[in-house]
């Protein structure tokens, strides 16, 4: 063990905390230290050894900090990405409320880079709560109305979700009579409530990974953030709450209930509800949103299925780190493509198109990207032979229908860009900031210095021949489907972000005063009829045209895809 | 440094008289000698505060500093310095240094100052004895002290509200003085002596005498805790002037209900037997409906002081609620927030009167934009409002942590939806304010507004609250430390168990 990684370790999480404090006294220098704040958290990331443990028995309630693969796979996401989108955020960024901006940046990313070395339930919840509540600021920077009512949701949201987690962390440290959470995990198997603690949990951190029916804000809160927040919101945040599942669940051990499998179906309604609901956005952000919770729903099958087969666990879990790798630095770029101008005309146009869809195709697993090696890793593990839930056979099936609704909602995204982005001309930082984290998204996966699982086999990059259909197919009948849409439907249905939501009645508006007194019984009533009768007559203008005909696609798609393999 | 000196036994009296002798020379002083009252109540605070760390120092290892005389035949004045009283002497000793400077700084160029700090430096004085008493005799000496020394700071303004708020407070606190007397008399009668000592004094079967004893001794104290129903006074004693509400609500009136209560129930009556008597179930649910229900009242507040107040009447019955769960671990979460919530609570109340007296600002909708106008006040009570709220690493997550498990480790699951129902609605009710604070452009211009040169506002009133809210955060990151609030917590518990 290197003696000087406890150091690395301290200045990963306080070097952003040390250049907010020196933010008073700041000139126009400053800013530029902030795509140098992660690198620490980078090198610790590299230099680091797998099983790497610090005590700190005077932080908190006796703390440890530690790394494992699967957290130094987190960990490089994180850093690469924050530090890329802070270049990009040099030239987007004016000077309207920039020092409130960075203030919550850096409090955004402390928390974000420490929970990732958290080993004790209470400094990772800490980092956790830290990154929760400071994003808000990430979120409403804007101003507008409408990122008013996206952090007022997201906030509602969050708050109930730092409960749950609460609960069921408490319940579980009660059980454990620890705050370790490798001890956490194991304890809530024998624990008497072990199904309300795994129930808390999945829903605790769900909100922030975008479980279904938890994931309202979601797409409400990522794109009204400023483009560099989005990035970060969308590409390593919302992977907080996966790592948060993977660290406390009991995975690898025989756990009560069918967890495993309803977070399978939960994965399912995600990954092709969310690309359902997003190729019905008007909004390049709310499509790449939507694609987030359809990718985060990818995730979640690896999750259920570990959950469900303790022995093949040790497999699922480094192929969950390597997916989130993946998606966090494409999405990333993706995000930041957003806000990336196109070049007027010549090669350096196609050029521009060509980087701007390559994280996209990535996505949708094209040959030689990460992607590709992703998805292969994902199905390999999750071939049906190796499990024993009831849902495994549908598990080959929903990954290929998630390719083809990934790449749909790319090819909308493409479209829409196409639409809406006016050729000018970009501040240099921005344009090397998108370059970096397209350049990140294509390389970093490549040259990761450890054994990211035993399912990646060298040259791994390479994909064998009798893998090309697997990864071609789901592309071509997505390019299909879409130039079919393209040529058929002339208008596609609208839903609005935050879906579901939309049966919510509409809120006072943000200038608003909070109630000065309670109202009396009889108005209260009246207020309760009008939200029922706002309910049945907004949810039917509103939701006719895109709800109802994304459920039956779903359910058409699945069905056919599993009838045919 | 910690032999047995000659000194050791004088200890408690020399801390109780340093605020006592300050109020005496304060209240002979003319009105116009400000630099001269001033550096006494500073020098007589920081006198007292090195005291006491002396005193922390002994007791940590092992000494005992204790005086006594007989008063009347069987009745004696006795003085102690044990590790909960230490507790309670050091946040008294530390919040009355800061709330001197602040008070300092509020009451700039007002009338009638002597009396308000004589009364103030009495009023601490009161606290240190409530600490210290080694008696429930002396305890209700000193009890009754704080009560007669705090009206005059309730009413200082002289205004109409004031009056009758003064009139409210000093009705509902002597008439709990009176139950109080009345209980402590049956108990002496009963059992025959009136000593605290670690594991109670209370032998032999639970009889209906001693419930009846109980439930007297509770409700009296319960006034000054602020236990539902006798919690009427405290909203509307929020008319004080800011350093005093942030003393009352911090140290003073309502800790030492509080703190009452935990002595009763712990060295009069022991945990085994009020347990085993069934006195405490009934006492926590008591408690756990305060918590809820000053959340609630707190909700529809729109005076900032008055949303405060509902705030304190519902944090203050986490330490009662803590005590009551009758086992180590909860007995801590109790103890701790006994700190936890003095600290913060009283960064409210300092930011409260900054915005009040800089920007002419009392209510929670002319918040808007309060915080570029006044960035370190704005972030004092940021932190100190999340704290409330339990989000990690702050002060009220260690409580809320402990607390929880305590609860679960007695078997009472429900104290934890409690807990997260408490939670939520401080969210509810403070993230209001923080949004208003930070992201409401400010549209016109404030009250009254006071230009105090460089800094946002005047410096006396400026670094109280930045220091307690740096403590907030430093008692929570580094709890685990020795001296921490915790660690003190799990000492007093330590040797309350294992006497």
């Amino acid at each position: 063990m290197m003696p000087a990684l406890p150091f690395l370790a301290i200045a990963a999480v306080g070097l952003p905390l040390l250049w907010l404090l020196t933010l008073p006294l700041a000139g126009r220098w400053h800013r530029f230290g902030l795509p140098l704040l992660p690198v620490p958290a980078l090198l610790l990331a590299l230099v680091s050894t797998s099983g790497w443990q610090w005590s700190l028995p005077w932080l908190l309630m006796d703390s440890q900090w530690l790394l494992d693969d699967l957290r130094r796979t987190f960990l490089t996401l994180t850093a690469v990405l924050w530090s890329t989108a802070g270049v990009f955020a040099l030239g987007y960024l004016d000077n309207r409320n920039l020092k409130r901006f960075l203030v919550f940046w850096c409090l955004t990313l402390t928390g974000n880079l420490g929970l990732v070395i958290a080993g004790d339930a209470a400094s990772f919840y800490s980092f956790f709560a830290l990154m929760t509540f400071a994003s808000y600021g990430l979120v409403v920077h804007e101003g507008t109305d409408e990122a008013f009512r996206a952090g007022r949701v997201y906030m509602a949201m969050a708050v109930v979700g730092e409960m749950l987690l609460l609960a069921g962390l408490m319940l579980a440290a009660e059980e454990a009579d620890s705050l370790l959470l490798t001890e956490l995990a194991d304890a809530v198997v024998t624990a008497p409530q072990a199904q309300l603690i795994i129930g808390l949990l999945i829903t605790g951190f769900g909100v922030k990974a975008g479980l279904p029916l938890l994931h309202f804000w979601l797409p409400l809160a990522h794109p009204v953030a400023p483009t560099p927040a989005s990035a970060v919101l969308s590409g390593a945040m919302i992977k907080a709450g996966l790592l948060g599942w993977v660290l406390t669940l009991p995975l690898g051990l025989a756990t009560p209930g069918d967890w495993g499998d309803l977070m399978v179906v939960a994965g399912a309604a995600a990954s092709l509800g969310g690309a359902l609901a997003g190729v019905c956005q008007r909004k390049t952000k709310a499509v790449l949103a939507y694609s987030s919770i359809s990718q985060m729903g990818l995730m979640m099958l690896l999750v259920g299925a570990a959950l469900a087969t303790p022995d093949r666990a040790a497999v699922i879990v480094p192929i969950i780190g390597l997916y989130a790798l993946h998606h966090g630095l494409a999405k990333g770029a993706l995000f930041l493509s957003t806000a990336v101008h196109p070049p007027a005309a010549g090669p350096v146009r196609w050029a521009y198109w060509l980087l701007l869809a390559l994280p996209g195709f990535s996505l949708a697993g094209l040959p030689w990207t990460s992607g590709a090696l992703a998805k292969l890793a994902m199905k390999e593990a999750l071939a049906s032979d190796h499990l024993t839930m009831v849902t495994a056979t549908w598990l080959s099936p929903l990954m290929t229908a998630g390719a083809v609704a990934t790449l749909l909602l790319i090819l909308r995204f493409l479209w829409l860009h196409h639409k809406q982005a006016e050729p000018a001309a970009n501040p240099p930082w921005r344009t090397a900031g998108w370059l970096l984290t397209v350049a990140g998204s294509g390389l970093v996966f490549w040259v990761l210095p450890w054994q990211a699982g035993e399912l990646v086999e060298q040259p791994y990059w390479l994909p064998k021949a009798y893998q090309y259909p697997a990864l071609l197919a789901p592309i071509g009948l997505a390019l299909t489907a879409g130039f079919l849409a393209a040529l058929l439907v002339r208008r596609a249905p609208a839903v609005p972000p935050g879906d579901l939501l939309a049966l919510w009645p509409a809120r006072r508006p943000a200038s608003g005063t909070v109630r000065a007194q309670p109202a009396p019984a009889g108005r209260a009533l009246q207020r309760w009829s009008d939200k029922v009768s706002a309910l049945s007559v907004g949810a039917d203008t509103r939701l006719r045209s895109g709800g109802l005909l994304a459920l039956a696609i779903l359910v058409l798609l699945v069905t056919l895809i599993n009838q045919v393999s | 440094m910690v032999e047995d000196l000659w000194l050791n036994p004088w200890l408690p009296v020399m801390a109780l008289a340093t605020s006592m002798v300050a109020a005496l020379v304060i209240f002979m002083l003319p009105e116009e000698r400000h630099v001269l009252r001033t550096a006494l109540n500073l020098g007589a605070a920081v006198a007292k505060l090195i005291l006491v760390i002396v005193m922390v120092w002994g007791v940590f290892h092992g000494l005992e500093y204790q005086l006594s005389f007989t008063m009347l035949p069987g009745i004696e004045f006795e003085l102690k310095a044990d590790s909960l009283s230490m507790m309670f002497a050091g946040l008294s000793s530390v919040l009355w240094l800061l709330t001197t400077a602040y008070a300092v700084g509020y009451l700039e160029n007002s009338p009638n100052r002597s009396r308000f700090f004589g009364f103030f430096s009495l009023c601490v004085a009161s606290t240190t004895g409530i600490a210290l008493a080694g008696n429930l005799f002396t305890f209700f000496l000193f009890y009754e002290m704080l009560t007669l020394s705090t009206y005059p700071l309730v009413v200082h303004r002289g205004t109409a509200t004031a009056l009758r708020a003064g009139r409210s407070y000093i009705i509902y606190t002597l008439s709990g003085g009176a139950v109080l007397l009345l209980g402590m008399a049956w108990l002496y009668a009963e059992t025959g002596t009136l000593d605290f000592a670690p594991g109670g004094v209370v032998e032999g079967s639970p009889t209906p005498a001693l419930t009846a004893i109980f439930v007297l001794l509770v409700a009296g104290l319960g006034v000054k805790a602020a236990l539902f129903p006798l919690h009427g006074w405290l909203p509307q004693a929020m008319v004080a002037p800011a350093p005093v509400s942030a003393l009352l609500h911090a140290v003073a009136v309502v800790k030492a209900g509080a703190f009452g209560i935990v002595r009763v129930i712990s060295d009069v009556f022991g945990i085994g037997f009020a347990s085993e008597a069934g006195l405490l179930l009934p006492l926590a649910g008591l408690a756990a409906f305060t918590i809820i229900f000053g959340s609630v009242r707190a909700l529809f507040q729109q005076d900032l002081k008055r949303r405060l107040a509902y705030s304190t009447i519902s944090q203050v019955s986490y330490i009662i609620l803590g005590i009551c769960l009758a086992g180590p671990l909860g007995m801590v979460g109790g103890l701790v927030h006994l700190l936890h919530q003095g600290i913060m609570k009283i960064t409210l109340f300092f930011c409260a009167g900054n915005y009040a007296e800089t920007l002419g600002v009392h209510r929670i909708d002319e918040l808007d934009g309060a915080g570029p106008r006044m960035p370190a006040t704005s972030v004092a009570f940021t932190i100190a409002a999340f704290g409330m709220i339990g989000t990690p690493p702050l002060a009220g997550f260690i409580t809320k942590w402990t607390l929880g498990l305590g609860a679960l480790e007695a078997e009472l699951p429900w104290v934890v939806v409690v807990l997260l129902a408490s939670s939520l609605l401080n969210a509810a009710y403070f993230l209001p304010i923080v949004y208003r604070l930070w992201f409401r452009p400010r549209s016109d211009a404030w009250p009254e507004e006071v230009r105090w040169g460089r800094l946002e506002t005047l410096g006396w009133l400026l670094w109280p609250p930045v220091l307690t809210a740096a403590a907030v955060v430093m008692i929570g990151v580094f709890a685990a430390m020795p001296f921490s609030p915790l660690s003190w917590a799990e000492l007093v518990v330590n040797r309350e168990y294992r006497p």
